[in-house]
Order: structure tokens, then C-alpha cells, then sequence
């Protein structure tokens, strides 16, 4: 539902509820800094009845907000595995009706030893070869290996309607909200986009946001283990 | 079997139904993970703001460790944004189930990046 002026080609960025919380941490910072206005929200029966109150306003949880031409689309609530296919057609649906210049979707890329990571990277899965331009060395190229979840249904989709997307995965937290993955996702969408968002609240501000996130966190890891999300995990059989 | 499928369907119910912040006790229930090796159990729990010098682990009966840990400083629901609550809190605590039998001996434990990273021997 729109509400407000969405630019004409914009950039569209998604955060929805993954592995980390990275896309959800990293696009609700960039909302904050950027000072983004709220433009439209996504509804859907097959969400569970929630709103969340902000300045005692209901509001959606999943909103969409804009500054001249990037979009965010952020998620605050943990998207149930059953409409994981619906709303992937919905973002891909509005990106096309909106021709979308590219998307962007931001998440994590769970590691066993992430605790030993100083520096996350981030890696990027894209839905054409030629959208690789885009990236400015921003990210490493992930060739091979599986993405679960509504970011892999994103960018099939993207790829099958020929809309540039990318998928911004960091090293990240499996289990525990991500707040320095979620910078370091930041810090290459500085790269890729010309912006100019500083991280370095996420960094100071870190202990304050994984305790805020820790409920999204649970129900999140409830809705992956039904996703199976774990077979990211997993080394694909063949290579062509 | 039956027990262990009760017990089960008990933790199971507690997760959905309780909400992890206990008010009447000031604790907070931290994530937890739990990864089962060839020869001990790794268990990570995230605590940000606790002391790592608070921190206590405890194998309790079969198939579980208790967790607790003080904070840095009294956490409070009204500064979080949620001033129709009224709950303030200082530490945590939390029960993981572990799924194969650990010994109490033999524990050793790591504080990183705010996570707490407990490694348990497996029962021979």
C-alpha cells in the first residue's frame, strides 16, 4: 500500500529478518541516518495479525521507506516460511512496475567461526553477470553454493525478469543479531551506492541493538529451521 | 522415551509461550546454540552487557546447563521505548538442553565479541 511518492526508478534495497539480522540492523540504520520518509507498507492475510507501535502510531511491520532515488524496504517482524513466496513475488512485482534501476537485497551469510572474525566480508550473489559492474570491488563474487530463503526466491525471480539484483551477504552470526556484520554490509553499500552512512553507531551502539533484536532473532531462527536454511551449509552436487 | 517426548514438548511450549524477559526475577533469557561435536558440546550463548567475571555455568541434572550471568548495568524496558512496561533487569539466566550426555569435569569456557562459548566433554 502506498502512501507517499515513490521516486521513478528507484534503487531498491530490501532488510528482511535472515541469518544475523544483517539486512534488518544495516537498512534500519541507513533509514535512521539518512532520515528516510515512510512511503508505502506490505500487507498480507497470510501475516500473522501484528502491528508495531512507533510514536504510539500502528504501523505495518514491513515498510517501505525513500529519499530521492533509493528505496529500503525493512522488515520488523520475522516473516512466517508459508508466505516467504508471496512477498518475494510482491517485492520482484513492484521493483518491475517501478523499473526498477536495481535491487538490492542485504543479509548474512552464517559462519562457524564468526567469533574469531574481526572483519566480515561481504559477498555478493548476482542475478546476471553484467550486473557484476555494479558492485566497485565492493563485494567477493559467490560462484558457487545455495541461498535459502526469500532472498534466493528474489533474485530468481529478478534474474528470470531480467531487473539487476544483487545479494548482499556478510559473514555474519547464524543464531545472534549482527551489528558489526551489519556495518561492514553498510560500509560496501557506501561503495556500490555513493552514499555516505556512518557505521559507527552500529559499532558503538552494538550490545543496545543485539539486545533489542533478540526476540526478532528467536522467532527468525524458528522460520529458517522451517525454511531449512541450514543447506546453506551444504556443497551443491554439480557445477554447471 | 515418553518422558523425554513430554519433556520435549514442554521446553517446546515454554519457548513459544514465555517471552525471555522475566520481570518478577529481573532476568533475561539469552540466545543460545547449541553444536554437538565428535567429542564435547559446544554451547554459545550471546550476553551482551554481562560481566564475563559473573558468568556461571552449572551442568544440572541430565541433558541441560544452567547459564547466569550479572550485567554491566540495569537494563529497563522504559528505555528500550516500552514505557507501558515496567521491568528492569540485571542479569541472566538460561537452561539449554543438550541433547547427548556431557560430563560436569573437564568444562572449559570463552568470552568473545560478547559471546560466551562453553565446551562440554561428551560421556564416554
Amino acid at each position: 500500500m502506498e502512501k507517499g511518492n515513490v521516486p521513478k526508478n528507484p534503487i531498491l534495497l530490501t532488510g528482511l529478518p535472515d541469518v544475523g539480522l544483517v539486512g534488518v540492523v544495516a537498512l534500519s540504520h541507513c533509514v535512521s541516518f539518512l532520515k528516510m520518509d515512510e512511503v508505502a507498507s506490505v500487507e498480507s492475510d497470510i501475516f500473522p495479525p501484528i502491528v508495531v507501535l512507533h510514536g504510539g502510531i500502528p504501523k505495518s511491520p514491513i515498510r517501505v521507506f525513500s529519499k530521492e532515488s533509493i528505496t529500503a524496504l525493512v522488515a520488523e517482524m520475522a516473516i512466517p516460511a508459508a508466505a516467504i513466496n508471496q512477498l518475494a513475488n510482491t517485492i520482484v512485482g513492484w521493483a518491475s512496475s517501478k523499473n526498477a534501476e536495481l535491487l538490492i537485497c542485504i543479509g548474512g551469510m552464517a559462519v562457524q567461526n564468526r567469533q574469531d572474525i574481526e572483519q566480515p566480508k561481504v559477498f555478493a550473489a548476482l542475478s546476471d553477470k553484467a550486473v557484476s559492474d555494479k558492485l566497485r570491488g565492493a563485494a567477493e563474487i559467490m560462484e558457487e553454493g545455495y541461498i535459502v530463503g526469500p532472498y534466493a526466491l528474489i533474485l530468481k525471480k529478478c534474474a528470470d525478469l531480467n531487473i539487476p539484483a544483487i545479494a548482499l551477504l556478510t559473514q555474519s552470526f547464524y543464531n545472534y543479531p549482527d551489528p558489526e556484520a551489519a556495518a561492514a554490509a553498510v560500509t560496501s553499500l557506501n561503495k556500490i551506492l555513493d552514499l555516505k552512512v556512518d557505521t559507527s553507531e552500529l559499532l558503538s551502539k552494538g550490545e543496545e541493538i543485539r539486545l533489542r533484536a533478540k526476540d526478532t532473532m528467536r522467532r527468525t531462527q524458528a522460520e529458517m529451521a522451517k525454511m531449512n536454511k541450514a543447506q546453506e551449509y551444504e556443497v551443491p552436487p554439480l557445477y554447471m | 522415551m515418553v518422558d523425554a517426548y513430554f519433556k520435549r514438548a514442554e521446553h517446546i511450549a515454554e519457548r513459544i509461550l514465555v517471552s525471555g524477559w522475566n520481570e518478577i526475577s529481573s532476568c533475561i533469557e539469552p540466545l543460545s546454540s547449541v553444536f554437538v561435536g565428535t567429542n564435547d558440546v559446544i554451547v554459545t550463548v550471546d550476553l551482551p552487557y554481562a560481566d564475563s567475571k559473573s558468568v556461571r555455568v552449572k551442568v544440572i541434572g541430565e541433558g541441560a546447563i544452567e547459564v547466569k550471568a550479572q550485567t554491566t548495568r540495569m537494563i529497563n524496558l522504559y528505555d528500550l521505548g516500552l514505557k507501558h512496561r515496567s521491568g528492569i533487569f540485571s542479569s541472566y539466566h538460561g537452561i539449554i538442553h543438550i541433547p547427548v550426555p556431557v560430563e560436569e569435569r573437564g568444562v572449559t569456557r570463552s568470552f568473545k565479541r560478547g559471546i560466551l562459548e562453553i565446551r562440554l566433554p561428551r560421556t564416554v
